[in-house]
């Protein structure tokens, strides 16, 4: 049967409770703004009963846990769909940086281009001119300086990825190192006590975790033993307690990442490091491609119709451009005018002043395909047009995910955000709830009171 | 369903949206273009590089023009001179072969053809900008040379090359006619019909037949300068067309890449409204809870 002191020993476990649940409600009111908590809540049961005979008496209220409420499947579409917003917008910043060398149709090569076919056809007229002619040669100048400013700045972004590459990849391994610490802590107290309260360090661990998705592809994987995290390709970075960091190396004049001996720079798709490695390795290669082509076919072009003429002195034309690199790589970066005398345009056809003849040679390089199928003005609105549309489609990309990021932060907000109203109300329950067990212990006390004046009243008499 | 207790990123990132999109509409509106970057309009950005091309050209061939025709205008000038002297000749070889001009009328108007002669030579040498129009592509020399041994008092050094000058695309107009074909053309060489008209003078024979032989002369000049006049009337129609496609291409060019005022403005304000609604709502996100009622 139950006593006083039974009673006693049940008020006392709601006392312990409530002043359990309020430490919770305040830890969540003071995490309220922590990046990364996830709101608390008290998992309490009743006692065990004992059992006489066919009566059951309760003993009180113990506390089974305290519960950190988070959504493990959330917390990873919101990782994945972090690594695919990073990588985009990572790209997209880089992206508008280089398609400002695009952006206007009156100035740069596509206009150097048509400047310098508008010279050679203003010669046509009076092609003995050496104003005229030294208007061709400016022209030509022009447009190899652009054609180098331009090389020459893709360049400079490509070098200026590289060193965001290296400092990116350091940050992954401090954090990778965080990482694995925060699971050896974890470890520790969960080895000690299965019920031990890791939640806020899984919170940090979650935390951290979503700022390595940032910056690479990861995914997790709960072992028995803490976490592994790892890029998609396999490539571990944190086994439990252990973190592996990244290396970078230059090769072939880039910095390329390397897990252990493996070079993973091309297989990783997300985060930060995918959307800088993209646009290095793929969009300032293709774009410098194209204008290289351009380059070395309107050189190699304009200094074989030159060749086909005569110059003002009646000898044969020589180059008007350096002969670019035979492969064509580095033209657009080293074009150069390497004629100087403006008398040795090859205007004429048959060596003779007047003659004009060879000038519809000149002005047919402007006309005539290049290796890609395009004529060069042609060739030049299409490396537009894709810088263009490339950007675009980075930047809408990026937009959708960034609202699909949002609404998964909602819903994870839903779901572990600490609400002050909530907060509010669970006080006021527990602080309640504290009273009245308190108002049950001061019964018992003026009961067993009673009970003990009693013997002393006898006594007495 | 419980409510993401903490709205406020939301309504960062939509003011964010809304301050970038004023921010657009205030560039549109400022630089006149909708196109500012390639990636506003990938497609547009490439053909406003093939629009600018175009327009550099059709502006290049109304410059050409502008140059060709002050050269197809001296030579037409020239050759009316040159059809003027002629008919002074003729008329000075009509009176000439008129029996009853004494013989020192005569060796008076040799001494006129003479100096018909030489003015023919001046004309024939005629330049524009430092250029001889009449000797083919020889442009630095003289092409008529006087040559009293020749049989035509003059030696032709010119050559007999046409220059062609781009005035549309893929339109090539020949631009000069050299003096071989012009002045010196066989059967038809004004200066061998001249200088042989003096010899008839002069000797006093034959003088109807070299009068003849000029005005043939000089009537197949006409019929060849009608081809300075072709080549003016085509440089003017020609600047005329490239005239309507350079609006044509302006045009072209404002709906690619120009701004409509009126949409960008509006826009403006729409997204500035925008924008004072996200602040309102994020100064006015209730800074209450039930905490603020716990006594």
């Amino acid at each position: 049967m139950a006593g006083l002191f039974g009673s006693l020993s049940i008020a006392l476990s709601g006392l312990s409770i409530s002043q359990e649940e309020m430490a919770t409600t305040s830890n969540n009111v003071a995490n309220a703004n922590t990046p990364g908590y996830s709101r608390e809540v008290t998992d309490i049961a009743a006692g065990a009963p004992i059992n006489e005979g066919t009566l059951s008496y309760g003993t009180g209220v113990v506390l089974q846990k305290i519960a950190s409420l988070r959504d493990p499947m959330l917390l990873i579409q919101i990782n994945q769909t972090t690594q695919q917003n990073s990588s985009l917008n990572s790209s997209m910043t880089q992206l508008q940086q280089i398609q400002t060398q695009f952006a206007s149709s009156t100035s740069g090569i596509g206009a150097d281009i048509s400047n310098f076919f508008n010279a050679l056809q203003q010669l046509s007229p009076d092609p003995g001119d050496l104003t005229l002619r030294q208007a061709v040669l400016t022209a030509a100048n022009t447009l190899a300086t652009d054609f180098n400013t331009t090389a020459k700045s893709l360049q400079t972004q490509s070098s200026n990825i590289d060193q965001n590459v290296v400092a990116t990849v350091s940050q992954v391994n401090s954090l990778t190192s965080e990482i694995a610490s925060v699971d050896q802590q974890i470890s520790v107290l969960q080895n000690g006590n299965p019920n031990a309260d890791t939640g806020t360090l899984v919170d940090s661990q979650n935390n951290l975790i979503q700022q390595l998705s940032a910056l690479v592809d990861v995914q997790v994987i709960p072992t028995g033993q803490g976490i592994t995290v790892a890029t998609s390709n396999g490539t571990a970075l944190v086994s439990g307690s252990q973190s592996f960091a990244l290396t970078t190396q230059l090769d072939n004049g880039v910095q390329h990442i390397f897990a252990g001996a493996d070079d993973i720079s091309s297989s990783l798709t997300g985060g930060t490091l995918a959307g800088l490695i993209q646009v290095r390795d793929q969009e300032i290669p293709s774009i410098g491609g194209s204008l290289d082509q351009l380059a070395a076919g309107l050189a190699n072009g304009l200094n074989a119709a030159n060749a086909k003429g005569f110059d003002l002195n009646g000898a044969a034309g020589g180059n008007i451009f350096a002969p670019p690199p035979v492969s064509g790589v580095g033209a657009a970066a080293t074009l150069t005018v390497s004629m100087t005398n403006p008398a040795l345009i090859a205007a004429s056809s048959d060596g003779t002043t007047g003659n004009n003849g060879n000038l519809a040679n000149l002005s047919a390089i402007a006309d005539t395909a290049l290796a890609n199928g395009q004529t060069p003005i042609d060739s030049y609105a299409s490396v537009v047009s894709q810088i263009g549309s490339d950007t675009a489609n980075t930047s809408a990309d990026a937009d959708a995910s960034n609202s699909i990021l949002q609404q998964l932060q909602d819903e994870n907000g839903s779901v572990s955000g600490v609400s002050l109203d909530e907060e509010a109300s669970n006080l006021i329950q527990y602080q309640t709830a504290y009273q009245s067990a308190a108002k049950v212990v001061s019964a018992i006390n003026l009961l067993l009171l009673d009970a003990v004046n009693l013997g002393m009243d006898a006594a007495e008499e | 369903m419980r409510v993401n207790p903490n709205p406020l990123p939301d309504l960062l990132a939509a003011l964010n949206q809304t301050q970038l999109e004023a921010q657009e509409a205030a560039l549109q509106i400022s630089t006149g273009k909708s196109v500012n970057e390639p990636s506003d309009n990938p497609t547009a950005a490439g053909l406003l590089v093939e629009n600018n091309d175009q327009a550099t050209f059709n502006s290049g061939y109304l410059q050409s023009i502008g140059a060709v025709q002050g050269q197809l205008s001296t030579a037409n000038s020239t050759l009316s001179s040159v059809t003027s002297a002629l008919q002074q000749a003729i008329s000075l070889g009509v009176e000439g072969a008129n029996g009853t001009v004494s013989a020192s009328d005569r060796a008076a108007i040799v001494i006129q053809l003479q100096g018909i002669q030489s003015q023919l030579v001046t004309l024939a040498n005629t330049t524009y900008e430092g250029n001889y129009v009449f000797g083919g592509s020889i442009t630095n020399t003289a092409p008529y040379v006087v040559d009293a041994t020749s049989p035509s008092g003059v030696d032709y050094v010119g050559n007999s090359d046409v220059n062609e000058v781009s005035i549309g695309n893929g339109y090539k107009l020949a631009v000069n006619q050299p003096g071989s074909q012009l002045f010196s053309a066989s059967g038809n060489d004004v200066f061998l019909a001249v200088n042989n008209l003096i010899t008839a003078l002069q000797t006093n024979s034959g003088i109807s037949t070299a009068v003849n032989a000029v005005t043939s002369a000089s009537s197949y000049l006409s019929a060849q300068a009608v081809f300075y006049g072709n080549a003016t009337d085509q440089t003017q129609s020609q600047t005329t067309y490239l005239n309507a496609a350079q609006l044509q291409i302006s045009e072209q060019q404002n709906t690619l890449g120009g701004v409509d005022l009126a949409t960008a403005a509006s826009d403006l304000e729409q997204s500035n409204t925008d924008t004072q609604a996200a602040l309102a709502a994020i100064s006015k996100f209730s800074q209450n809870n039930l905490f603020n009622y716990l006594q």
